[in-house]
């Protein structure tokens, strides 16, 4: 198996890396001990696995890891980098919404995702944009607060900055 | 078992790579199909060509005719959040909001995901009812494909495999209407077990002309051209009647989502209500 | 105890879980994250027919793919276990196919390399032959079918509650139990009613998120296993029994697990990973896919046959039950909910006359073991649905009939144990007003028709159990708590450091709760069956008034005070002249228990009953078959809740998870192949799928034996789901499923005529 060097910047730090052509962001981010993205189903279904590539929420499980060369890579670990919980993670402590964690990352940087497209989500619209991710506790109810709450929160910084 | 992973950054480039007698070397967009291929072992490429780095495929764009060119290579949720699509054709809009999942929609591709021929797919009976059509590049050419005429079964299309998807075209509704109704048998954010798209142009309660396109339940996406026919003919009064022969012309398929019997009762159903939510919302 | 009145600090508060934020932040420390030096993943290779003799496997090819380190079979199994059977019931699961294969997916051989997926590459190279065998499926058929797929059974005897299981040739019943309580014939021939149903459930998945794992790691004469297991004591005794070695030369450590739901208990693949170690001397690592999950463990399938005698009152006056459990190929617990549930299978009425017959069964499907409740969703579901068919042909409304037959407080269970501290008609009463029962209800319109439905079950507690755990106070005063009870997402962590704090009086985010590490934690009988609060619970309690009893006599010698609280580093600094010293509170727990004799009875059964119940409020298309779920309504009775807001998750989580058993889940079988093992074509719940009203009930009870009041909860919103479903859907529009899961299509047939 060749492998081949990749640059790519991750939560901010530049890192180099060298990667099969069969390596998906998630076995790669398994070798740099970023255990944050991680595989269950396999197949896109459930979001554990969710990694922010350019911005962009992707699935980390089918993406090949050749592919993150030259591009900006956020993981769940990189959000709260200065030391302080983003307004998502506190939402999800303060609503309890989570039992086992183990979709966790995938919820909130999907719902990071939802808040900086839509700052005020109905519910709805964060059911739709969540129906990519799998909860077996069914923490759903909780996450759904967790959502309303995160938006309460960004906005109130955002009252506090302005 | 490994593969060769090739960026090309034009098109050409790109079609000079593909060969239309090995089909292990595979154009590779958002790979979002291909990649479950390759983990289940259905499908070991030997050259992927990674096509997203190649410019001019990607962004949406109006004619004076208000015809939409979509690039192939627009992301599905780039193509979802289009104001352009918003305004133009919101069915599409809105059907592309409960495809798959947004993390799906972020890297899949609307040339891959029309290419992909899998009968499962929102895309291809709506596209079909919309009246769209792909634009097709090889190194001999260029040709036009309506998306009806582009699967022809169970995970076939009409495209060789040195044939790439380069953009999709969609013609100015003017007066034409359209939903699509889909089905879920097992779970909300399932594939779909029925899909059906409705295009009618009509004023009031008269039916102009009508396209109707089944798919999902079918091994591809099938025109109801005898329904079509009833309702241009009888107009709104014909529906039973129009009903009645989708039910008895529609192949249906026995799958996992249900069965036969079920889903052919589905299609009458969801057909009559697409027709009366198009005529009930526009009247 | 008798502490109803006590107000307590710590214990009643909702913090959240203590493990918070390494949750959110992605830190959590799964066994997946584990990667050890040197260490060889393997990957398995599976039967593909349903029951065969193995006549041979050709590993050659796989052997000498480039980057593979050793192919290994059952035969190779034996040069490090000669014996190696493994089972919490019967010693009837090998840890690699040997002779015989009794199942499409069984682990037969394994291929271990650096690269997992070379591993993966290598298992096609694997040829195996097999001379099949006739296989049976089918529990009915399972009774009197000629293809019996074990020719001998050992039993375990490992748990007290399954010593009576018996060795036995030419049957594929693993276990019967049957309870004979009164003259149910005689009250059957007076009856002026009698109704007679059957009701089937599908076999299902458990799908943790965080797929199986485990990873073995020699170590000198010893061996680490580190495996996200629910029940570590029970993976370090029967790896030792396995090897033949001392309990101590075993250590298995356990963090936090992405979801357990009885998929990870007893041995799973840490038997393997074990004899693996030994066999390659390097550290191995074997994580299933998803996909290998639904060949690993499942819940029951099962048929219930289920008879009542009832008189001119509407008083159920007898009930007769028979239940077949489909264990598919190897007991697993099988037989434990056979036995736990079936007693419990008349239901939480109060019923003088009763006969039941369970039978725990083998087939050629995979194995089933406890999947969040042993069984009793399967009961309730049958006796739930059989209540609410009787009201209806009696004239009566259901929650009136089931006031009429409640079991209540000081009368006797079937089994003969009186009832205690088990608030059934509290659950009900709740959930009829929450439902607004007796308040007109909207039906819907044209097609759309709706309908609601109320249903309660109850459970017994596994017994009798053991858990022991330490309190131990540092000389600064900071304190640690060493147990074994697994988090796996329940928030036991949380609740244990609960109990501690408040009996020494401390803040429970102060508290260090130490992973399951056998080396370092004592003995837990399992996380499972909602145990936990309860044993553990009354475990650490006591470790931790042990240890604030050696603290206070520290200050009372020194003459101090009554009391240490508040002064522990001074005790400890005036005790040993400097920050010095340790006082370790150690805390056993074993309730008391009568077990069942010849006919099924005992006054003491259970050190707890576990009470829930579900109302819903449906829609069905009636048109399509399509049906949603608009409210949902959970009730349970978990006596005094340590923390309410986590026990409320644990509601709602309960009750979805048992509303994707009751619409959707099913594990599709082709000639004993599994046909949709993937979360693609095996649809659990997503949040689209979710009733948009969901309201979980404490309802005011106390346990007077649990800690603090408590007992356990994780499953007892499991319990009414499906009968109150099936319930609504016939209210709202005539027809009743007697089979799980309810899809849109069999609610479509039911209501159109049968398919074809």
């Amino acid at each position: 198996m060749t492998k081949k060097p990749i640059k790519f910047v991750l939560n901010g730090r530049e890192v180099q890396a060298f990667v099969s052509p069969d390596d998906s962001v998630v076995d790669l981010l398994r070798e740099l001990d970023h255990f944050g993205a991680r595989e269950s189903c396999g197949q896109g279904l459930c979001g554990c696995c969710t990694v922010l590539i350019d911005g962009v929420s992707v699935t980390g499980c089918l993406e090949l890891a050749l592919l993150l060369d030259g591009k900006r890579i956020n993981t769940v670990e990189g959000l709260d980098a200065d030391g302080q919980l983003s307004a998502v993670q506190q939402a999800f402590i303060d609503t309890g919404a989570f039992q086992c964690g183990f979709c966790t990352p995938g919820f909130i940087l999907m719902i990071e995702q939802l808040l900086d497209e839509n700052p005020d989500p109905t519910d709805d619209e964060a059911r739709d944009y969540l129906s990519g991710n799998l909860c077996r506790c069914a923490a759903y109810p909780e996450i759904l607060s967790a959502v309303r709450n995160a938006a309460m929160k960004r906005k109130t910084a955002q009252g506090a900055d302005a | 078992m490994s593969f060769e992973l090739i960026s090309p950054n034009t098109l050409r480039d790109a079609l000079d790579l593909l060969d239309v007698d090995d089909p292990s070397i595979r154009p590779f967009s958002g790979g979002t199909a291909l990649r479950l291929m390759m983990k289940s072992g259905v499908f070991s490429p030997s050259k992927l060509v990674v096509l997203r780095g190649i410019p001019d495929l990607s962004g949406i764009e109006i004619s004076d005719d208000g015809s939409l060119t979509i690039g192939a290579l627009s992301t599905l949720a780039e193509v979802e959040t289009s104001a352009l699509v918003a305004r133009q054709v919101p069915v599409l809009a809105g059907a592309l909001k409960h495809l798959s999942n947004r993390r799906v929609r972020n890297v899949a591709r609307i040339g891959g995901a029309i290419a992909h021929g899998d009968p499962h797919m929102d895309l291809p009976p709506l596209l079909s009812a919309l009246n769209a059509e792909v634009i097709v590049e090889s190194r001999n050419g260029r040709r036009h494909i309506a998306v009806e005429d582009l699967v022809i079964g169970y995970y076939e299309t009409l495209l060789e495999p040195d044939e790439l998807i380069v953009a999709l075209r969609i013609p100015a509704q003017d007066d034409w209407h359209s939903a699509y109704r889909k089905v879920t048998a097992r779970s909300a954010d399932d594939w779909p077990a029925l899909g059906v798209a409705t295009s009618i142009s009509h004023e009031g309660k008269e039916i102009r002309d009508i396209r109707l396109v089944v798919g999902a339940a079918t091994e591809r996406p099938t025109r109801l051209d005898i329904s079509e026919g009833v309702l241009r003919s009888e107009g709104v009064a014909g529906l039973p009647r129009a009903v009645e022969a989708a039910m008895e012309s529609v192949e249906v398929m026995d799958d996992s989502h249900g069965s036969a019997t079920w889903k052919k009762a589905l299609l009458g159903v969801e057909l009559r209500r697409s027709v009366e939510e198009i005529l009930g919302r526009n009247a | 105890m008798g502490d109803k009145t006590m107000t307590t600090t710590e214990v009643g508060r909702s913090l959240p879980r203590l493990e918070a934020r390494q949750k959110v932040t992605g830190r959590a420390n799964y066994t997946h994250n584990l990667k050890l030096p040197g260490m060889v993943h393997a990957k398995v290779f599976r039967s593909t027919v349903p029951h065969g003799k193995i006549l041979s496997i050709d590993t050659a090819e796989a052997a000498s793919y480039p980057g593979v380190a050793a192919v290994v079979t059952g035969k190779d199994i034996l040069d490090v276990v000669p014996e190696p059977y493994y089972g919490p019931a019967f010693h009837d699961q090998p840890i690699l196919a040997l002779n015989k294969v009794r199942y499409v997916g069984e682990p037969v051989a394994v291929v271990l390399a650096d690269d997992p997926r070379i591993a993966a590459e290598a298992v096609e190279l694997i040829d195996a032959v097999y001379e099949e065998l006739p296989a049976v499926y089918d529990e009915t058929e399972a009774m009197t079918s000629d293809a019996v797929v074990h020719d001998e059974l050992k039993p375990a005897g490992t748990f007290p509650d399954l010593k009576h299981l018996n060795g036995r040739k030419d049957t594929n019943i693993a276990l019967d139990f049957h309870l004979k309580q009164g003259h149910a014939d005689a009250a059957f021939a007076s009856a002026a009613h009698v109704f007679a149903h059957s009701f089937q459930t599908q076999q299902t998945m458990h799908t943790p998120m965080e797929p199986i794992i485990s990873l073995a790691e020699p170590s000198g004469d010893r061996l680490i296993i580190h495996t996200a297991s629910q029940s570590p004591s029970f993976v370090r005794s029967e790896v030792a029994r396995l090897l033949g070695w001392s309990e101590n030369r075993v250590q298995v450590k356990v963090g936090h697990l992405g979801g357990g739901f009885g998929a990870k208990l007893y041995i799973k693949l840490e038997a393997l990973v074990a004899a693996l170690a030994l066999l390659c001397r390097r550290p191995v690592r074997l994580s299933l896919s998803m996909e290998e999950q639904f060949y690993t463990i499942s819940k029951h399938a099962s048929t219930f046959h289920i008879k009542s005698a009832v008189d001119k009152d509407g008083r159920i006056t007898a009930r007769k039950c028979e239940v077949l459990w489909n264990g598919g190929a190897y007991a697993d617990i099988g037989p434990r909910v056979t036995q736990k549930s079936g007693f419990t299978a008349t239901g939480p009425y109060d019923i003088a006359a009763a006969d039941i017959d369970s039978y725990a069964l083998y087939t050629n499907r995979p194995p089933a073991g406890a999947l969040r409740g042993f069984g009793i969703p399967q009961l309730v579901w049958a006796y739930e649905s059989h209540t609410d068919l009787i009201a209806r042909e009696l004239g009566m409304d259901p929650v009136e009939f089931r006031r009429r037959n409640i079991l209540k407080d000081g009368r006797p269970h079937v089994t003969g144990t009186v009832m205690k501290d088990a608030a059934i008609d509290a659950v009900l009463e709740t959930l009829a007003e929450r439902m607004r029962w007796s308040e007109p209800f909207d039906r819907g319109e044209g097609t759309v028709k709706r309908g609601r439905g109320v249903a309660i079950g109850f459970k017994a507690c596994v017994s009798p159990t053991t858990s022991v755990a330490t309190v131990t106070v540092a000389a600064d005063g900071s304190v640690t708590l060493h147990h074994a009870t697994v988090d796996m997402g329940q928030g036991s962590d949380t609740a244990m450091a609960q109990i501690v704090a408040e009996v020494l009086g401390v803040r429970t985010e102060e508290i260090r709760v130490v992973d399951p590490d056998t080396d370092v934690t004592p003995y837990d009988m399992a996380t499972l069956g909602s145990r936990s609060t309860f044993h553990m619970g009354n475990a650490v309690r006591k470790a931790a008034e042990h240890a604030r009893t050696q603290l206070d006599d520290m200050a009372k010698s020194l003459g101090m005070a009554e009391t240490a609280a508040g002064r522990v580093k001074e005790v400890f600094r005036r005790t040993y002249g400097m920050q010095a010293g340790t006082v370790v509170g150690v805390g056993t727990y074993i309730p008391e228990y009568v077990s069942p004799n010849e006919d099924g009875l005992s006054d003491n059964v259970t050190p707890f009953w576990m009470i829930g119940g579900t109302g819903v409020e449906v829609e069905v298309d009636t048109e399509t078959g399509r049906t949603k779920l608009l409210k949902m309504v959970n009730a349970a009775d978990l006596g005094t809740a340590l923390n309410p807001r986590i026990v409320e998750t644990q509601l709602s989580g309960a009750a979805i998870m048992q509303l994707g058993f009751t619409v959707s889940e099913e594990m599709i079988l082709d000639g004993g192949q599994v046909t949709n093992a993937s979360l693609a074509d095996y649809k659990i719940p997503g949040i689209k799928d979710i009733p948009p009203v969901i309201e979980n009930c404490i309802v005011d009870a106390h346990t007077e034996t649990g800690p603090f009041g408590a007992k356990g909860v994780g499953e007892s919103a499991t319990f009414g789901v499906s009968p109150a479903v099936a319930e609504a859907i016939q209210d709202a529009c005539g027809v009743r499923l007697t089979r799980l899961p309810m899809t849109a299509e069999a609610i479509f047939h039911a209501l159109h005529g049968d398919k074809k």
